[in-house]
């Protein structure tokens, strides 16, 4: 496409006029990032400052104020109301047991479809892009019935099996696009050397992948830990509820909640994946603009 | 190719994620298609009823169809946020100089929170007595003839349960319209602004027109994403009052877990494939055929 499609103005503005033009826009646009910025992110700033205010302050008060006098008593009460501990406790162990598998699987399987390469390499590949677009609600009752088969309802492994099935496309297809740009000549280099493909995988492709690792880590980190489907349906004791499901326990079975303590649990428990997110930052959001503008 | 690899080192690689994910997910869906054709609550046995269920979803239950309804809707709503308000937000951000970077990383903050302290914190947004968030900002500016309890009226629990969903991904999807639009050659858009195009002209033919490709993925990501949504609308009003804000998915989710209708359930969930599958095809469609016209 070129300008020559588009309507000539009867006179070229001159670049004065052109500067203060893009001015004005720019302070335009300025205001209205800033507006939409507020609006987006005020609900989760309401929770910050609701959880430092008194319960009769918070109910009463104006939900545009800052806490008159800031108290952390809605977190003790948090902690004495259900176990969050316990809950945080279990979605560390489903999230780094989930991440482990996802990518050592995930690599496994992009290894074998893009560097050994094999006779139906595409067709597989194909097989794991399709499970991006499956909704996970498909799985519920098939797993549910075979769980229950076998035992394995109320388990930690009845939430990993699923959430690593359901993330191994993501990652086979953020792993294999990356393999892609391995130039060839350091495969070529090893073979040579008399490496086989078992220590190629090991000294070549697993250390060279630490970037691929942390982008996969991440999307799949925010999904696992915040899974509410798959631990809600496979997962009937108190003993293994996550956070998601943990925090269900704070909307109290008579309709009354104490939401500045219901709110100080959302801090606590998003504090994880916040610190996180905050010092990934860059690399997240390098990953997701690059992930995108590839596909 | 690797010149020392062999059969089983590719069985070696390859076996154990496609085991993982043909008993997650393959299997799981051949399961559901089975399911469908039977009648089954789990404990008396099985009973095969050939196409009744599906006879029965397609021209016996109403209660399907406005659900399949209300998920259009929701979809809509969804968006709405992640394709409109994103790509909106995406330009802006093209012609703001300082504190880009930190605009990305507070719009990406919602997506990091869970769907339940998500479901918590606009259960509190919509709440009329006591005067939720929503409520309390219209009363601020002067709006409060339009305070209501948006969770319990039939005409706005729909659209209610759809905003946080198209809310919480809104930054995620803006980010990825912004890289894209950050990689439009600059003497194009020079090119035209000197030809006297104005800002919009320049959107229109030049910017979209670029980022084409990875907006069709956008929309992909989007579409699905939103046509399986569950979470929100399950934990902020069961699909109620009445079923006014019933979806697809709470729909077969509740007729699976709480009435026991495996098999029904089944259909319903073989449907929502289908209705992924389709939306796919659909947008692909629209490409091919774009890319004729253009």
């Amino acid at each position: 496409m070129t300008s020559a499609l588009l309507p000539r103005a009867a006179r070229p503005m001159s670049t004065r006029e052109g500067n203060r033009r893009l001015r004005i826009a720019r302070a335009f646009s300025t205001i209205l990032v800033l507006l939409i910025v507020a609006i987006q992110i005020y609900p989760l700033v309401w929770v910050v400052l609701a959880s430092l205010k008194t319960p009769a302050e918070f109910a009463g008060g104006n939900p545009f104020a800052l806490p008159r006098e800031p108290t952390f008593d809605n977190f003790g009460r948090a902690w004495e109301m259900a176990d969050l501990p316990r809950y945080i406790g279990n979605s560390f162990v489903v999230t780094v047991a989930s991440n482990v598998f996802i990518v050592l699987l995930g690599m496994m399987a992009a290894y074998a479809i893009q560097v050994l390469r094999f006779r139906w390499s595409n067709a597989v590949m194909g097989l794991f892009v399709v499970g991006l677009v499956v909704p996970v609600q498909v799985a519920l009752v098939p797993l549910f019935i075979n769980y229950a088969r076998v035992g394995l309802l109320d388990t930690y492994q009845a939430m990993i099996v699923p959430l690593v099935g359901f993330s191994l496309p993501i990652s086979v297809y953020l792993f294999a696009s990356f393999f892609q740009y391995v130039p060839h000549e350091t495969y070529e280099a090893a073979s040579l050397d008399g490496a086989g493909p078992y220590r190629v995988f090991f000294k070549i492709t697993m250390p060279l992948s630490v970037n691929t690792i942390i982008t996969v880590v991440f999307v799949n980190t925010i999904f696992i830990w915040n899974d509410f489907i798959f631990a809600n349906t496979f997962v009937l004791s108190e003993q293994l509820r996550t956070i998601p499901l943990g925090l269900q326990n704070y909307m109290g079975a008579m309709g009354s909640v104490d939401w500045t303590a219901t709110f100080a649990a959302v801090c606590v428990t998003v504090t994880p994946v916040l610190l996180a997110f905050l010092a990934l930052n860059r690399a997240i959001i390098y990953g997701i603009e690059g992930g995108g503008s590839k596909g | 190719m690797l010149r020392h690899r062999s059969k089983t080192a590719v069985a070696v690689f390859l076996l154990p994620p496609l085991l993982t994910y043909v008993v997650a997910v393959l299997f799981p869906i051949l399961q559901s298609l089975f399911l469908s054709f039977f009648r089954w609550d789990g404990i008396t046995p099985m009973e095969f009823v050939g196409i009744d269920n599906y006879r029965r979803m397609l021209v016996g239950d109403d209660v399907f169809w406005r659900a399949a309804g209300h998920s259009l809707v929701y979809v809509a709503v969804a968006l709405f946020f992640q394709l409109g308000v994103a790509l909106f937000l995406a330009n802006l951000l093209t012609y703001v100089r300082r504190g880009r970077e930190t605009v990305k990383t507070l719009f990406l903050l919602p997506a990091i929170v869970s769907t339940v302290a998500i479901a918590l914190l606009f259960q509190r947004v919509y709440s009329f007595e006591p005067v939720g968030l929503l409520n309390g900002a219209l009363d601020a500016i002067g709006l409060d003839d339009l305070a209501r309890p948006w969770l319990s009226e039939l005409d706005t629990v729909l659209v209610s349960v759809s905003v946080p969903e198209g809310w919480r991904f809104t930054g995620l999807y803006m980010l990825i319209l912004y890289a894209a639009i950050i990689a439009v050659p600059a003497e194009l858009e020079e090119a035209a602004r000197l030809d006297g195009a104005s800002s919009w002209q320049v959107f229109r033919h030049i910017r979209f027109a670029y980022i084409r490709p990875v907006w069709l993925t956008t929309m992909i990501m989007a579409t699905t994403y939103s046509l399986r949504g569950f979470d929100i609308p399950y934990l902020l009003t069961n699909g109620g009052p009445g079923q006014a804000s019933e979806l697809l998915t709470t729909y077969m989710y509740k007729t699976a877990f709480t009435s026991t209708d495996f098999g029904y359930a089944s259909t319903i969930a073989v449907f929502i494939v289908v209705q992924c599958v389709v939306a796919v095809g659909a947008i692909l469609v629209l490409r091919n055929r774009g890319d004729k016209t253009a």
